[in-house]
């Protein structure tokens, strides 16, 4: 039993409706800690090419936030682990930012990562996410400076999710003191750290462990079901949604520390 | 540059405005709000800034009475700003320069920046290429495509042109690939944002920089001793319409009024206008305004005849004036701006940019129904030399192909 747990974040209809429920269901055999269901927009200005073009695909794939909804309530259903929301401000403001954490909460979500709604820019997220029993998770990252960072954690938020370095996701991420001292200050307000931006191997994750409550795998896994469902093909849905169920559960396992 | 004492400003416009940001970006925007609100206070900053208005970039720039269309209409009589002939061709120089002596203050060495039709590129390349500067923009590989003699420029003042293939491939993804970029860089790069959009204090900065065409316009009119009835320009993103319309933004006169890309026709679906209630409130890019959404707040395709209109969302402090009523907006369709081009040029000499021929467009309308003794300005924002390769295929097809197959064969 490793003691880092991980987050694996997916994008629901990419790369369409079937293989990302596959992916799903591979995720949540394989026993993962954490889901991060990214609702898809049309802007991601805060993701690399990797989850910008999955983006896009779940977009033309068909994805609503109706149909978002729908996917994390089947996945809670199946006996998914805690299920976290992430998506951007265009996203929740257009349903509403009361009205999306109402069905945050109705879908069964754990919880919202909203990273453009800051605290001094939220919209009232933080105030909706609790009133309705949602974790808030803001997103911090090495650059923020101490006086916001105390800011962020004054809300005793009980998850922070950090990111490793500044940029966007999907670039490569070097570990380094640096990185872990950041860790450690987030944490030493107690609570749980979510780290991400650029992990993708058993080193990364076994280097964290002592530093984070979980580890958030992002571009990696849109890179496995990307590269399964095209060697598997159009043709044959079946096989497709196999070599992705398996795709997902081998990098589940390449990840965990032994 | 206005020598008032610069207040700290708020950062909305009414519900409009905001720094939607994650927090990695916070630190630059702190930064540079703090940044240009010093400098905005320091003479020795804005005397830089006028001396290269001055000897760079050709200020103050024109204001002509078009008689003859004046004549030829019988309406009210008609002002164009040339802000056209700035150097670089269009008032995006004005703010380029702003930011980039800003940037250099900050001690950044490297300058990215977001493209349409490609003006605010070139305009921001010259002015790196001027102080020494690293630059990097961002167009859209639709963009590209369509404004390659701007790309041309660029490169020949030694900006890296990278192109972006993500979404529609317009000015909005190029903002998108410059925030990425931005979101690693911050430490020796400044993002110049061309329009009044984006997290504040962008909308505040570009506004200010670019309110020395309006300010120049007052004074020319005051001099030619005409009150203006109505002050009319194109509204894209809204960098030259704020400019133009800042020294009035206060008062109940004159008339303001923006005017946007309707395209092929709103019956057709294929245009960019967003006021009018034909925009949502949302948030993207970093600030809260009216954008062409759909239901779900994903954001919709545009058309434009010109690049530079074609962005799906329009500046928060516009916005908000259209919300309360001190901005007009109205709209011209693709042919209408044609035609206003057309115009112009046989009876005044002049070629305006396909954007700023929008609203030429509106403002022969709006002149054609005001008595004699009204006075109605226009902006040409930029002039047409960038648009050839559309207007020719448009006006002259058959003798612009001979002349490109020809040009095919000597090369």
């Amino acid at each position: 039993m490793s003691t880092t747990a991980i987050m694996a974040h997916m994008i629901p209809y990419f790369p369409d409706r079937e293989l990302s429920y596959a992916a799903a269901h591979g995720l949540i055999d394989s026993k993962v800690d954490y889901l991060e269901v990214q609702f898809p927009f049309s802007d991601p200005s805060a993701d690399g090419p990797t989850i910008e073009d999955a983006c896009g695909r779940a977009l033309a794939s068909g994805f609503s936030t109706a149909r978002g909804f729908e996917f994390v309530h089947t996945l809670v259903d199946r006996g998914a682990p805690p299920v976290f929301i992430m998506t951007y401000a265009g996203i929740a403001y257009a349903s509403g930012v009361k009205e999306f954490c109402d069905l945050a909460k109705q879908s069964g979500a754990a919880g919202l990562i909203v990273p453009d709604l800051p605290y001094d820019y939220d919209e009232g997220l933080y105030e909706a996410g609790i009133a309705q029993g949602l974790a808030v998770v803001p997103v911090v990252a090495p650059s923020t400076t101490p006086e916001r960072l105390a800011e962020v954690l004054r809300g005793r938020p009980e998850y922070v999710y950090a990111a490793l370095r500044v940029g966007i996701t999907g670039a490569a991420t070097e570990l380094g003191q640096d990185n872990l001292e950041f860790l450690d200050r987030v944490g030493a307000s107690g609570a749980k750290v979510l780290a991400g931006f650029g992990i993708r191997s058993r080193d990364q994750v076994r280097m964290l462990s002592e530093h984070v409550h979980a580890v958030v795998v992002g571009s990696a896994f849109v890179k496995a079901i990307s590269a399964a469902a095209e060697a598997a093909g159009p043709d044959e849905p079946a096989a497709a949604a196999e070599a992705v169920y398996s795709a997902v559960e081998t990098l589940v396992s390449a990840l965990r520390p032994d | 540059m206005p020598q008032h004492q610069y207040r700290a400003f708020k950062n909305t416009f009414g519900e409009f405005g905001g720094r939607y940001v994650a927090e990695v970006l916070r630190p630059p925007l702190d930064e540079l709000e703090a940044a240009f609100i010093a400098a905005m206070n320091d003479p020795q900053y804005r005397a830089e800034f006028d001396s290269i208005c001055t000897e760079y970039i050709g200020r103050p720039t024109p204001l002509l009475h078009a008689r003859n269309t004046s004549r030829e209409i019988g309406g009210a009589q008609l002002y164009i700003k040339l802000e056209g002939l700035a150097n670089t061709g269009a008032h995006k120089i004005n703010n380029a320069v702003g930011q980039a002596l800003l940037a250099k203050r900050m001690g950044k060495t490297r300058i990215i920046a977001e493209t349409g039709a490609g003006q605010h590129g070139v305009a921001t390349a010259a002015i790196c290429a001027k102080l020494g500067l690293e630059c990097c923009i961002y167009m859209g590989e639709v963009d590209i495509a369509r404004q390659k003699p701007n790309v041309f420029c660029m490169e020949l003042y030694g900006a890296e042109v990278r192109p972006v293939s993500g979404g529609s491939r317009t000015l909005k993804d190029a903002v998108n690939e410059a925030l990425r970029d931005w979101a690693s860089s911050f430490a020796n790069t400044h993002y110049l944002i061309g329009s009044a959009l984006g997290p504040s204090p962008f909308p505040d900065m570009v506004r200010e920089f670019q309110s020395v065409v309006g300010q120049e316009t007052k004074a020319q009119l005051k001099a030619a001793g005409a009150t203006p009835d109505a002050l009319v320009a194109c509204v894209g993103g809204g960098s030259n319409s704020i400019g133009f319309f800042s020294p009035y933004l206060e008062s109940e006169t004159p008339r303001l009024i923006g005017v946007e890309a309707g395209g092929r026709g709103m019956n057709t679906g294929e245009h960019a206008a967003r006021m009018n209630g034909l925009g949502k409130t949302g948030i993207v890019q970093g600030y809260k305004s009216l954008f062409l959404l759909d239901d779900d707040g994903q954001v919709q395709a545009t058309h434009s005849v010109s690049a530079g209109l074609d962005y799906p969302g329009i500046g928060p402090q516009l916005a908000h004036l259209g919300s309360i009523g001190r901005i007009e907006f109205t709209r011209a369709t693709d042919t209408e701006a044609l035609d206003a081009l057309k115009l112009f040029a046989r009876n005044e000499g002049v070629i305006f940019a396909l954007e700023s021929a929008h609203g030429g467009a509106a403002a022969l309308k709006l002149a054609a129904e005001l008595p004699p003794s009204a006075t109605v300005v226009v902006n040409m924002s930029g002039r047409g030399d960038k648009d050839i390769f559309i207007t020719a295929r448009e006006i002259a097809p058959e003798s612009w192909k001979r002349f490109l197959e020809q040009e095919v064969q000597t090369l």
